[in-house]
């Protein structure tokens, strides 16, 4: 089966974009990937310094690079949520999903849209330490 | 003097409005019980639960949507899934999560399980055997269209245990086979780790 792989709007090329240290957002993660993290609480250490975003086979596939700048160890919750042209959520939500973020370690969270109509995306998360 | 009265008595009825707050119409009982978020990661115990559930469904239609397998709308059926693990799993659950995202994308079209044929089956003998209906109306026998996919699935576990922690690996494994040829066209797994101490 050949895939079709089109890129949907160029992977957000974000390293050394500069770190943005916004409210609500993981402190150093860039501004144009943190518009796209709902980060509940504090961020912990934990950055997001990249997102690539692809449409494959009609469907909208991201991938982000989860990076914990400590040495202690991290407990990421987090979820993907799928938007539609109007901004409404598709589907009914996905589940949380827990995930551990070891020392300098660098996770890469993967979601796929489960519906075409699927445009855009929001991370929700957030970071305990342990 | 009645301008008083009337803010004395107002400040009173807010006092007593602020002490007892409104009811919830809700029927509850001495028990605490709470309705809570099915999507929440549950970790109550390290046995196989709603989260491996959501976890392994939400990877398999991804990893099937993704590829493209797709494309043309095809026919698929669920065929069995086995439960290796030494638990009790209803692994007909999974698949119909699996099932059930699949058909809301719009991307495939599912003909009836071996499970859910004799209820077919038992429709059209009593649309055109009962006499009761118009036979214009009649759904026709022999008119049902047959898979070109059948899913396969698969979930087993390796469980470690000594004093005090114990692991549970879990693995499910989904194939789709090509009916006619009998060949595997696409192939995924998950894989879960849960630990627990004591």
């Amino acid at each position: 089966m050949k895939l079709r792989h089109f890129l949907l709007c160029g992977a957000l090329a974000m390293i050394g974009a500069g770190a943005m240290a916004q409210s609500g957002t993981p402190t150093g993660t860039p501004a144009a990937v943190a518009a796209k993290v709902q980060l509940r609480g504090e961020a912990n250490d934990i950055v997001i310094p990249e997102m690539r975003i692809v449409r494959r086979n009609d469907v909208m596939v991201v991938q982000a690079d989860m990076k914990n700048t400590t040495d202690s160890n991290r407990t990421v919750f987090y979820r993907f949520r799928w938007l539609d042209s109007s901004g409404s959520q598709v589907g009914d939500g996905e589940s949380w999903k827990q995930i551990t973020v070891l020392g300098h370690q660098i996770q890469t969270l993967k979601s796929v849209a489960l519906h075409s109509s699927a445009v855009d995306f929001r991370l929700e998360m957030n970071v305990e330490t342990q | 003097m009645i301008k008083a009265s009337i803010l004395a008595l107002a400040a009173t009825l807010l006092l007593s409005a602020c002490a007892t707050g409104v009811q919830s119409p809700v029927v509850r009982f001495d028990r605490q019980v709470n309705y809570g978020d099915a999507k929440s990661v549950e970790l109550v115990t390290n046995e196989f639960g709603s989260s491996d559930l959501q976890m392994i469904a939400e990877k398999m239609v991804g990893s099937l949507l993704e590829t493209g397998i797709f494309q043309g709308r095809p026919t698929v059926t669920i065929s069995t899934v086995k439960n290796k693990t030494s638990e009790y799993v209803d692994t007909t659950n999974v698949m119909n999560s699996i099932q059930t995202a699949l058909v809301k994308s719009g991307k495939v079209r599912f003909t009836r399980s071996i499970n859910e044929m004799q209820a077919g089956v038992d429709e059209l003998q009593r649309q055109n055997q009962s006499g009761l209906y118009k036979s214009k109306t009649t759904a026709k026998v022999g008119q049902m269209t047959a898979a070109k996919y059948s899913m396969e699935g698969e979930l087993t576990s390796i469980v470690k245990q000594n004093n005090t922690t114990k692991d549970v690996f879990y693995k499910f494994t989904l194939k789709l086979f090509d009916v006619e040829e009998g060949t595997i066209e696409w192939q995924d797994e998950k894989e879960i780790r849960k630990t627990s101490k004591r």
